[in-house]
């Protein structure tokens, strides 16, 4: 591991009712990092993002940001606070424009010649939305077409984007391919590739082994809401990555 | 904009406009200046009342009782010119009647998470009983405040002050709707509820909002009406909810399809109060007039079944 930790989860853990779905997590990430999280169904994983990305608090345990310890109120704060996931389809408007999906919830505003009175910004919503969708390597002329009318892969990078306009230190993935075709888990890959080379960091669940070894720098290996590996992804094959899940560990 | 786009939003219009000049061609009292100004007045009303029904659609909810509420606050209004309070109070009282009925079915619907078609059709029986203990079910008509029957009979550059108020709340409508963030937070919270919480839109406070401005909406239209006839009875805008929701309903095919829209209420409004108005000239039995809304709002709801499946049938 390499920079300083952007980060740092100690001893977190998670009950529901009598399950434990996470017990006792300790995990660090470097800013810029890819870090996958990988483990078989069960294992945690959902769970763990879910407290990092603000949906849940944990029952026990810390989460650190940027060297301080934080406590997120909901997904809208733990965006507020740097930390933006991308959930599928389910945090887009599919009849809303572009823009309007890229700046939900943080419009931009201007003045207006009534005092007190912040009217919508359309053309700078526009013209920004356009450059952060630029920043992805996608090519979209129009901002006002409905998101619906895009691919699976433009739609990923409109939530990508938003991530962006938030300024976002770790972008979160929950098996942000599971559901694609190949053509465009292709283009979700060049994405996750964009945004490691803005320096953001990423945390990607994925059951693809091979998208693994692909983007990630790192893998942390769950197993029955434990952390049971913890191992640099260069070098290492999907093989070798899926041996270790199904493995004892 | 492809033909059929065009179609799509520009369609319902021009079957309006046909239908204008199909009356103008049938009577020949319908296209005179003052038949159009008497629609224009009678439209006000339905038009007000739209607005704000509009406001509850595009946060997905749906509001029944803004006709019942709209006949309570007229009441209100009405009863207190009626034993000679200041108008002015007895518009504050109006107006916060409908505020108060508005914001009770946001709380219902966000708080005690009864879904909206219940809360409202509830709230409005209690509205109109409501109307009919204050009145013992009678009108209440006499010779009122004259600066009161002004906000609904006197003129202003030559146009009827009705006309002059519906197009002003027409246009804070729009606006409101169009250029604010506030207006965005609604659309937002109508389209995907899900996908605006995970912004941090405020989806409950935004529907609560939705359903305080119809029953905002409703209190000035009943002011106006009230005034408009200086008598207020228990069932005074109780027509208005067929007419209202399919004026809605209408506007959703126009513009931007599929989608509760202002210029679209305004034209599905207008559109109403046309066939309204020509059929009586061109002699229609009064029982035409339920037969078309009623035909009306199933074709609209069957041109736009997706949004309008995700309001009504949410429950
Ligand atoms: N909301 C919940 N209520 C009860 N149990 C849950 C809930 N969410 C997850 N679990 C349990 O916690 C464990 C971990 O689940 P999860 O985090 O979804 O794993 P993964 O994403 O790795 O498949 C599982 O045993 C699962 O059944
Ligand atoms: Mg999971």
């Amino acid at each position: 591991m390499s920079g300083e930790p952007i980060l740092e989860l100690r001893g977190l853990a998670k009950r529901y009712g009598a399950v434990d779905a996470l017990r006792g997590v300790d995990l660090t990430v470097a800013r810029g990092e890819t870090l996958a999280i990988c483990g078989d169904n069960g294992a945690g994983k959902s769970t763990l993002i879910r407290i990092i990305s603000g949906a849940q608090p944990p029952s026990a345990g810390e989460i650190r940001l940027k060297g301080r310890t934080v406590h997120f109120a909901s997904p809208a704060d733990a965006l507020q606070q740097g930390v933006a996931t991308i959930y599928q389809d389910l945090a887009l408007a599919p009849r809303m424009a572009i823009y309007q999906n890229v700046f939900m919830g943080s419009e931009l505003l201007r003045r207006s010649p009534v005092p007190g009175l912040k009217l919508l910004d359309k053309p700078a919503m526009r013209q920004a939305a356009k450059g952060y969708l630029g920043r992805l390597k996608i090519r979209l002329e129009d901002m006002d077409i409905a998101v619906n009318t895009l691919s699976g892969g433009q739609r990923q990078a409109v939530a990508i984007a938003r991530a962006l306009r938030w300024q976002a230190d770790i972008v979160i993935m929950d098996e942000p391919t599971a559901a694609l075709g190949v053509k465009e888990t292709r283009q979700v890959l060049d994405l996750i590739h964009e945004i490691k080379g803005q320096g953001i960091t990423v945390l990607l669940i994925s059951h693809n082994m091979r998208d693994v070894v692909e983007v990630a720098d790192r893998a942390a290996i769950m197993k029955g809401g434990t952390k049971v590996a913890d191992l640099a992804v260069p070098g290492m094959t999907p093989e070798g990555l899926a041996a270790l899940i199904m493995g004892d560990g | 904009m492809t033909r059929q786009d065009a179609i799509a939003r520009f369609g319902t219009l021009a079957g309006g406009i046909a239908v204008f000049v199909g009356f103008s061609i049938a009577s020949e009292n319908f296209l005179t200046l003052a038949n159009q100004l008497t629609i224009l007045r009678q439209v006000s009303f339905l038009l007000i009342l739209a607005l704000g029904f509009t406001f509850a659609l595009i946060t997905s909810e749906l509001d029944l009782s803004f006709a019942n509420v709209a006949s309570l606050c007229g009441v209100i209004t009405g009863g207190l010119i009626h034993f000679g309070y200041n108008p002015i109070l007895a518009i504050a009282a109006g107006l916060a009647a409908g505020v108060a009925f508005g914001a009770l079915n946001g709380i219902l619907v966000t708080r005690v998470k009864i879904p909206s078609l219940i809360t409202t059709l509830a709230t409005a029986s209690v509205a109109r009983g409501l109307a009919f203990m204050a009145t013992d079910g009678v009108a209440w008509v006499g010779r009122w405040d004259q600066s009161f029957v002004w906000l609904g009979r006197g003129r202003l550059l030559g146009l009827p002050v009705l006309v002059i108020w519906s197009a002003i709340l027409a246009v804070i409508a729009w606006f409101v709707v169009a250029q604010t963030r506030f207006g965005v937070w609604l659309t937002a919270t109508g389209e995907a509820d899900e996908a605006a919480r995970l912004a941090g839109i405020p989806i409950r406070r935004m529907k609560l909002w939705g359903l305080t401005l119809s029953g905002l909406f409703a209190g000035i239209s009943a002011i106006l009406l009230t005034a408009s006839l200086s008598s207020a009875g228990p069932t005074a805008a109780g027509d208005f909810l067929m007419s209202g929701i399919a004026a809605v309903l209408l506007g959703m095919t126009m513009f931007t399809p599929g989608k509760p829209n202002m210029p679209g209420t305004l034209v599905g409004a207008l559109v109403i109060g046309v066939l309204s108005n020509g059929l009586v000239l061109i002699g229609a039995p009064y029982y035409v007039q339920d037969i078309a809304l009623g035909i009306i709002i199933l074709g609209s709801v069957a041109i736009s079944a997706s949004t309008l499946g995700k309001a009504a049938f949410g429950i």
